[in-house]
């Protein structure tokens, strides 16, 4: 059975848009925050979620017509661990200096909530397409907000980006804003993109379709 | 080490671990049931001595499961099925003992033990005290501490909110967003706390 | 179908998975673990060959950087279990050697070597290997900035430690720059290296050396 192209589209903005984890209901943002003071682990701890998020959900898809109701929850957590271990020993098997960099963070993505949450919603009860789909937007929509944490945290806190220094904040001119650098600055940029966010949006969505 | 140095460093690591390293306020663990619970000083007492308790003693069990099991073995990269096994089988084994035992209590803290299982704080706890290559008196500090720094942040974070429920709030900042601004407030804070142990 | 309905189904199916699972990771971690057993010694290499005055490679490729540090002497002090020190011997006589050294910074672990001349008391330079400290503030010990410092020939007393003095002030003989917004991470590899030059010095004062 595949999806029609509406019902895809719904996907697409479902998880990039209308029920965007970070926004609608601030999942998950644990394991991620720490690394958003750079702009390069952001970007490699978002590509490992999306990864582990899509291929979580196929899988947990690809399982649900033989998946005992009483034990889903333990089969997905393995299922989600399986995946996220496969990105720790290829990091640190090719890019060991980010593997210490992102530290326990990736070990962390297991109990992100919403890998758990896409797989309980979505993938236990739908075609293993739909399912990829909708675990790789929902991935990809987190991914867009962390990244812009990331950037307003590197560039206003060391004045680089992915390690380059940038035309003006990266010269005499700009006091790099420490706080940016530190935890504190994440909570509040967090709290800014949020209130932005949310303020655009209005008031929240009834339904969602899932 | 000796006995008495050993503990000494145990203390000062749970002394960190609550202040300076405070798991919440500096490494972000633990956020999801920190906002949906943190509106009422009781609950979140209640939730935060329940963390503490499932912290302390999940960080030791791992620590043994990790030196005796995995590292013989050689599949250290196992940590993170075993240590969520350990979590889920203990938090499992509570909640019956305490069902059992006292009903009263399982009333009002049976509640957040399922919640307790998929809380990112008790694994992290674990997998960085592994990376820190702690004792098994430190681990237990660590664990107790970063429990003890949990339960802080979210009765602190849920009466400040209590006085804030009065207060006219924007609508986009309502809920998580003002939530992260007290929680960047704290973390501030508690910045201050680092210089009171000279390197620990 | 019945078979899912039965008892025992969930358990078996539980210990299915599981096993499926882990097989796939075990070969996995098998085959890639040679792979990271050798990005460790590498980093290790790089950093030692960074601390001591050894003739630059004609080229900077991993085989020659081996054969380099294939040359030098590794040492066991007395009461480790592996090595700590690596050192460069020429005519019987040792020239400088690397001291490996480790301890906890302010976020995890952070490992270095440092070099040290044949007196035991000029230090030749630091290489750090493994840390993860705050970027902008404490990583920038493995800055260039930093580092290049400690090649400034800083010779210590016999007792004098190695100190970390502001940013902004004038170092002396036996001190380095700090980093603003850094305390913890510098006070804490100040601490580190301290300790490790003088468990050096003790050991090499000792009749019979290390070698």
């Amino acid at each position: 059975m595949s999806a029609t192209p509406v019902q895809k589209r719904d996907l697409v903005l479902d998880g990039l848009w209308r029920n965007n984890p970070v926004f609608r209901q601030v999942l998950g943002i644990c394991s991620a925050l720490a690394v958003t003071n750079l702009l390069l682990n952001t970007l490699v701890m978002c590509a490992s979620l999306t990864f582990t998020t899509a291929m979580s959900c196929l899988t947990v898809s690809l399982l649900r017509r033989w998946t005992p109701r009483r034990i889903r929850m333990m089969v997905q957590t393995l299922i989600i661990a399986f995946y996220v271990i496969i990105i720790d020993i290829l990091l640190q098997a090719f890019w060991p200096a980010m593997s210490t960099a992102l530290g326990p963070f990736v070990g962390l993505i297991i109990t992100n909530c919403i890998i758990m949450g896409r797989c309980e919603a979505f993938a236990g009860s739908h075609a293993p397409v739909p399912s990829l789909l909708d675990g790789l937007f929902s991935g990809l929509g987190y991914s867009v907000v962390l990244c812009l944490i990331a950037f307003c945290r590197e560039l206003l806190g060391m004045g680089t980006l992915l390690g380059r220094p940038m035309p003006f904040f990266g010269s005499e001119l700009w006091n790099n804003w420490v706080i940016m650098v530190m935890p504190p600055g994440a909570f509040f940029t967090l709290a800014l993109v949020v209130w932005f966010f949310r303020s655009r949006q209005g008031a929240p969505a009834q339904g969602g379709g899932k | 080490m000796t006995l008495g140095s050993e503990f000494a460093h145990a203390l000062v690591v749970c002394f960190a671990a609550i202040f300076t390293g405070n798991i919440l306020l500096t490494t972000f663990l633990g956020m999801c049931p920190f906002l949906a619970v943190s509106r009422e000083v009781r609950t979140a007492l209640g939730l935060g001595a329940a963390v503490a308790f499932v912290m302390t003693c999940t960080c030791a069990l791992n620590w043994l499961a990790y030196r005796y099991v995995l590292v013989p073995l050689g599949i250290e990269f196992f940590r993170f099925i075993l240590f969520i096994i350990i979590i889920a089988a203990f938090v499992q084994f509570v909640e019956m003992v305490i069902e059992r035992v006292s009903m009263p209590l399982y009333q009002s803290l049976g509640i957040f033990l399922p919640l307790i299982t998929v809380n990112c704080a008790i694994l992290g706890a674990s997998l960085f005290m592994v990376i820190r290559g702690y004792s098994f008196l430190a681990t237990v500090g660590y664990g107790l501490g970063s429990g003890l720094g949990w339960m802080l942040a979210i009765v602190s974070m849920a009466g400040i909110r209590r006085k804030l429920a009065t207060n006219r709030i924007p609508e986009g900042l309502q809920g998580p967003a003002i939530t992260m601004i007290i929680a960047g407030i704290m973390a501030l804070a508690f910045i201050g706390f680092t210089g009171v142990l000279a390197g620990r | 179908m019945s078979v899912r309905d039965k008892a025992w189904f969930p358990v078996v199916y539980m210990f299915a998975v599981t096993a499926a699972f882990s097989s796939v990771l075990i070969g996995f971690a098998e085959g890639l673990r040679p792979r990271v057993e050798s990005n460790r010694r590498a980093a290790l290499e790089r950093a030692v060959l960074a601390v001591l005055p050894l003739e630059a490679p004609a080229a900077d490729s991993a085989q020659i950087r081996h054969e380099l540090f294939k040359s030098l002497t590794a040492v066991t002090e007395r009461g480790a279990e592996k090595v700590t020190a690596y050192q460069v011997v020429r005519d019987g006589r040792v020239r400088a050697s690397a001291l490996l050294f480790e301890g906890q910074g302010f976020w995890n672990r952070i490992r270095g070597v440092i070099g040290v001349g044949a007196d035991g008391r000029s230090v030749l330079g630091i290489a750090i290997y493994e840390q993860s400290e705050t970027p902008g503030l404490g990583a920038e010990i493995v800055t260039p900035r930093f580092t290049e410092q400690f090649r400034k020939g800083k010779v210590l007393g016999v007792k004098t430690a190695l100190r970390f003095v502001a940013e902004t002030a004038k170092a002396g003989s036996g001190e380095v720059n700090g980093v603003t917004g850094a305390t913890q991470t510098c006070s804490r590899l100040e601490r580190m290296l301290n300790a490790r030059l003088a468990r050096w010095t003790a050991d090499t004062a000792q009749p019979g050396g290390t070698e």
